[in-house]
C-alpha cells in the first residue's frame, strides 16, 4: 500500500482521488446489481447523471475558489435560479434575443460575485453572513422580477431557438461533458498555474502572513468569489438548457449538493487546500447518487438527508485527518 | 537538595518514522531546579510529555515518591501534584485572574460560582508567591510577565510538588524575569522539585542546580550547574563550540549613506514621535522591554498598522538620493525595498502549509510568471539556490513548511525577502524559539547579509544579542525613542538606564 502511494503517477492524482474514482465506479456497480432495470436502462440513467453533473459540476467548481480561500457562499444555488429567472423573464416577457439572454444570465452571476467578494474582502463581513443574506437576496430579485411566475425555456422542438438544448447534447453526443471538462481544466490552471490561484491558496491557508509578503490579499480573495459568482451564472445556463424550466423561491438545496462535491474531492473547510479533480469527481459521485436514490424509488427528501449525511462525513473525514496531521 | 521525587528510566517512544526518546534517564529531586536542555527535536518537550501523560511511552519506568506511575492525561498527572506552566499562556483573556486560575474547579454555593471565595483563595496564593496582582482584574489587561505569575499560581494551587517550566522566559523582560526567578527560587524553598526547559544559557547559569541534556532524543549526561561552564553545555548540547565573536565596534563606515530615514513618526500609543536613521550596510538594534513599542514601530513603518503622521524617506537606488514615500499598506512597502520578518513566524512569516517554493516566491509572484502564469521551473531554480546559499535543511523545496525547524522556517522567510531582493529588512526577535546551534547560523546570515550592503534594522528582546549584534542601537521605551548609541559605547547598564526612562 505505502509503495503504490509513492508511485509517482498515483502521488499526482493523489490518493485519496483514486479512492473516489474506485468509489465512484464501486457505487455504480452496485447500483446496476441492487437495482433491477438500473443496468438495462443504463443509457438513461447516465444521461440523467450527466444532466445533473452539468449545472452542479459549475457550482461546486466554483466554491471550490471561495472554499479555498477559508471562507465559504452558501448563495450559489439562489444565484443560479435568480441569474435563470431574470434571464428567462428578460426572453419571455422582453423578447430579448436567447443569446443576450444568456449573456445576462452569467452578468447576473457575476454582480452577485462581486457584491459577495467585495463585502467580504474590502468590508470584512464574515463569508457566512454575506452569503447568507445574499442567498436571501437572490431568492428575493428573483420572485420579485418575475412577478413570482416560472420562466420557461425553449425546447429542442423549438424552430429557431431548439439549438439552446444542444449545448447538453447534440444528437445524443454529451456536448455539456466537453465543455464541463474544458471548464474544470480551466478552473485547474488557475488554481495551480497563475498568480490569483496561488494567492487564493496561500491566503486560505494563512492570509495575515500573504499580507505581511506585501499581497494585495483583498483583490485576490474577491477574484475568488467572483469567479464564484461567474460560475453560477455558467451553471443557471446549463439548468435552463437542460431542464427548460426554473421557478422562483427555490435553489438552497443544490448549495449542499455543490459544497458536498467539492468538500469530498478533498477541498478542505479551513482554506488553502483544494483539488479541481476532486471537486469534478464529488460532483460525479453526488449526481449518481441523486440518480440512484430516485432509481431506488425513494424521493427528494431521501435525497436531501443523503446529501447533509455527505457533507458531514467528508468535513469530518477532513477534520480527523488534519488532527491526526499535527 | 532533598531526597528524589521523580525518576524517569529507560524512557522510550517512537513515531512512524522518528525515534522520539531512546532510554532517556531523569530524575528530579524535592528543592532543586532541574534544566532539561537541547536543541530544538532534542526531545525535551516529547520527554515531558510522556511524563504528564500527552503520550504513551513505548517502554520505560517513572517513579514518583517510590511509587511506579502512569498517567493517561494531564488531569491524573495534576492531580498527583505534576503541573506544567506552558510556553504559550493558555488564559482566557475576558475571565477574570482568579476566574482563570479557577478555571474548570470554580468553588460553588448551591448552584452558584462562590465568586467571593475564588477571589479569597487568589489573593492567599498571591501572598504565597510575594506577587501583587489583583484577583478581579481581567487577564487581558496585565502584561506577559504577570499573566505568566498568574500560570504560575494555577499550577502551584494544585498542591504541586513538581513544577515543569516550559520556556518560561521567552516571552519575559529581564526584570520580569528576575521577578520569575524569585518566585522559582521560593518554589524550590519550599522543597518543591522543578523542572527548567530554556534555550537561554546565562539563565540556566543563574538559577538551576542541575543540568540534564538532550540530543536527538537521547540522554547525553547530567552535571552540577556551578561546576561546568556555559561552554561544557553547548558542547554537549551541539557537540562543537558557537557564536559569533560579539561586536566591539561599528563594521559599518561612517560615511555611509542614509537609505531609511523616518521622521515623527506617529501610531497610536505604542509609537510616539519616533526618529531614526539607518545606513547601508549596518545592523540597528532596537532595544526596550517588552511593550516599548518597538515592534509597533515596525509594523508602523511597514504599513502592516495605519499610522498618524510621520515621514518615510528611502534612498532611491538609481539615483542614490533620500526620496519620500507613502506606505500605506505592506504591498507600498515592498515595493520600496523593505522586508518584515515578524517575530510570531508560524502566524505572520511563513505560511506553513504550503511549500518551501511557495513561500518562498510569495513577496514577488510577479518575477517569476509570464503574464497571469506561474513559472513553475524558474520558481523551483530559485528556491534551489536559495536552500544551497542559505544551509537550508531540507529534503527538497517541494517540502512543506511545517516539516521544518523554527530556525529552517526563519530562512524560508529570510530567502523570501532576498528573493524580492529587499534591500531593507526588519528583523524582530529574528531568533525567537530557535535553538542554540541555528540561532548562530542566522547571526552569520545577518552579518553576511550587513557586509554585502543590505541594511538591518533588528528588534531584540534579548541584551546579548543587541550586544552581539548591532553596530548602532536605538532605545525605545513606552512608545518613545529615550536613546541611540554607538556599539563602541554601548553597555548593558547604559542601554537598561535608557529602556527605563520613562517608567516611574
Amino acid at each position: 500500500m505505502e509503495k503504490f502511494k509513492q508511485n509517482p503517477v498515483v502521488k499526482k492524482i493523489g490518493f485519496n482521488r483514486i479512492i473516489l474514482i474506485g468509489v465512484l465506479i464501486l457505487m455504480y456497480i452496485v447500483f446496476c446489481v441492487a437495482i433491477k432495470g438500473f443496468a438495462a436502462a443504463g443509457a438513461d440513467h447516465l444521461m440523467n447523471t450527466l444532466n445533473y453533473v452539468y449545472f452542479l459540476g459549475f457550482l461546486s467548481l466554483g466554491v471550490t475558489f471561495s472554499i479555498a480561500t477559508g471562507g465559504i457562499d452558501f448563495s450559489i444555488g439562489p444565484v443560479m435560479f435568480c441569474c435563470a429567472l431574470i434571464g428567462g423573464y428578460c426572453f419571455n416577457s422582453y423578447k430579448q434575443p436567447l443569446g443576450l439572454c444568456i449573456f445576462y444570465i452569467v452578468l447576473v452571476g457575476l454582480a452577485f460575485g462581486i457584491f459577495n467578494g467585495y463585502m467580504i474582502a474590502y468590508q470584512s463581513i464574515p463569508p457566512f453572513i454575506i452569503s447568507m443574506a445574499s442567498m436571501n437576496i437572490a431568492k428575493g430579485i428573483g420572485a420579485v422580477f418575475t412577478h413570482v411566475n416560472s420562466q420557461s425555456f425553449p425546447q429542442s422542438s423549438d424552430p429557431v431557438n431548439g439549438w439552446f438544448t444542444r449545448i447538453v447534447s447534440y444528437d445524443g453526443f454529451p456536448v455539456g461533458l466537453v465543455v464541463f471538462t474544458v471548464a474544470a481544466v480551466i478552473c485547474g490552471i488557475i488554481m495551480y498555474n497563475t498568480k490569483a490561484g496561488r494567492y487564493i491558496l496561500c491566503l486560505g491557508s494563512n492570509e495575515e502572513a500573504v499580507r505581511l509578503s506585501g499581497v494585495d490579499t483583498r483583490k485576490y480573495k474577491m477574484i475568488a468569489y467572483v469567479i464564484c459568482g461567474i460560475c453560477a451564472g455558467i451553471a443557471a445556463v446549463y439548468f435552463v438548457a437542460t431542464y427548460t424550466t426554473v421557478q422562483p423561491g427555490y435553489g438552497d438545496q443544490y448549495n449542499n449538493e455543490a459544497i458536498a462535491g467539492c468538500v469530498m474531492g478533498g477541498t478542505s473547510m479551513t482554506g488553502g487546500i483544494a483539488s479541481i479533480l476532486g471537486t469534478v469527481i464529488g460532483v460525479f459521485i453526488i449526481s449518481l447518487l441523486q440518480e440512484g436514490i430516485l432509481a431506488f424509488g425513494f424521493g427528494k427528501d431521501i435525497q436531501l438527508i443523503v446529501t447533509g449525511i455527505i457533507v458531514i462525513v467528508a468535513v469530518y473525514a477532513d477534520v480527523t485527518a488534519r488532527r491526526r496531521k499535527n | 537538595m532533598g531526597d528524589v521525587i521523580l525518576t524517569m528510566k529507560g524512557i522510550d517512544k517512537s513515531f512512524p518514522g522518528v525515534h522520539a526518546l531512546d532510554h532517556v534517564d531523569f530524575e528530579v529531586r524535592r528543592g532543586e531546579v532541574h534544566a532539561l536542555m537541547g536543541e530544538n527535536g532534542a526531545g525535551k518537550s516529547t520527554l515531558m510529555k510522556v511524563l504528564t501523560g500527552i503520550y504513551k511511552k513505548d517502554s520505560g519506568t517513572i517513579t514518583y515518591e517510590g511509587k511506579e506511575v502512569e498517567f493517561h492525561n494531564t488531569r491524573e498527572a495534576q492531580d498527583a501534584g505534576i503541573v506544567i506552566v506552558h510556553q504559550e499562556l493558555n488564559m482566557v483573556g475576558d475571565l477574570t485572574v482568579a476566574q482563570n486560575i479557577f478555571i474548570g474547579r470554580e468553588p460553588v454555593k448551591g448552584i452558584r460560582i462562590d465568586d467571593k471565595k475564588m477571589i479569597e483563595d487568589s489573593k492567599a496564593l498571591f501572598d504565597k508567591l510575594k506577587i501583587e496582582i489583583d484577583p478581579t482584574a481581567k487577564m487581558k489587561d496585565l502584561t506577559v510577565g504577570k499573566q505568566q505569575m498568574c500560570e504560575i499560581a494555577k499550577a502551584i494551587s494544585h498542591n504541586a510538588k513538581v513544577i515543569i517550566f516550559d520556556e518560561p522566559s521567552a516571552a519575559l523582560t529581564e526584570k520580569e524575569i528576575d521577578d520569575l526567578f524569585a518566585i522559582i527560587r521560593d518554589l524550590r524553598a519550599q522543597n518543591m522539585g522543578i523542572v527548567y526547559i530554556s534555550h537561554r544559557m546565562d539563565e540556566i547559569k543563574v538559577i538551576t542546580d542541575r543540568v540534564t541534556v538532550m540530543r536527538d532524543g537521547g540522554y547525553v549526561g547530567t552535571l552540577i550547574t556551578k561546576d561546568c561552564t556555559k561552554e561544557d553545555i553547548i558542547n554537549m548540547m551541539v557537540g562543537r563550540v558557537i557564536y559569533e565573536e560579539p561586536k566591539t565596534h561599528s563594521m559599518c563606515p561612517p560615511d555611509a549613506p542614509v537609505v531609511l530615514k523616518v521622521e515623527n513618526l506617529n501610531a497610536g500609543r505604542m509609537v510616539q514621535d519616533v526618529s531614526f536613521e539607518l545606513h547601508k550596510g549596518e545592523i540597528l538594534g532596537f532595544s526596550g522591554l517588552m511593550g516599548a513599542g518597538r515592534t509597533e514601530t515596525a509594523r508602523a513603518i511597514f504599513g502592516a498598522d495605519p499610522k498618524q503622521s510621520g515621514k518615510i524617506s528611502i534612498m532611491n537606488k538609481q539615483t542614490g538620493k533620500l526620496e519620500e514615500v507613502t506606505i500605506n499598506s505592506p504591498v507600498d512597502a515592498v515595493k520600496a525595498g523593505i522586508g518584515y520578518l515578524s517575530e510570531d513566524r508560524r502566524r505572520y512569516g511563513v505560511v506553513v502549509g504550503k511549500s518551501i517554493i511557495e513561500n518562498s516566491t510569495l513577496a514577488c509572484l510577479e518575477d517569476y510568471s509570464h503574464g497571469i502564469f506561474i513559472d513553475k521551473a524558474a520558481e523551483k531554480k530559485v528556491t534551489e539556490k536559495y536552500i544551497e546559499e542559505l544551509a537550508t535543511k531540507t529534503p527538497g523545496p517541494d517540502q512543506l513548511v511545517m516539516n521544518l525547524s523554527g530556525g529552517n522556517q526563519q530562512k524560508v522567510v529570510i530567502a523570501k525577502w532576498l528573493v524580492k531582493n529587499s534591500d531593507i529588512l526588519i528583523f524582530d526577535e529574528p531568533t525567537r524559539g530557535i535553538d542554540v546551534g541555528a540561532k548562530n547560523e542566522i547571526y552569520k546570515l545577518m552579518n553576511k547579509l550587513a557586509s554585502e550592503g543590505k541594511s538591518i534594522i533588528m528588534i531584540s528582546s534579548e541584551m546579548t544579542e543587541i550586544l552581539r549584534m548591532s553596530d548602532r542601537i536605538v532605545i525605545m521605551c513606552e512608545g518613545k525613542k529615550t536613546g541611540e548609541m554607538d556599539i563602541a559605547e554601548a553597555t548593558q547598564e547604559s542601554i537598561m538606564d535608557k529602556a527605563t526612562r520613562n517608567i516611574k
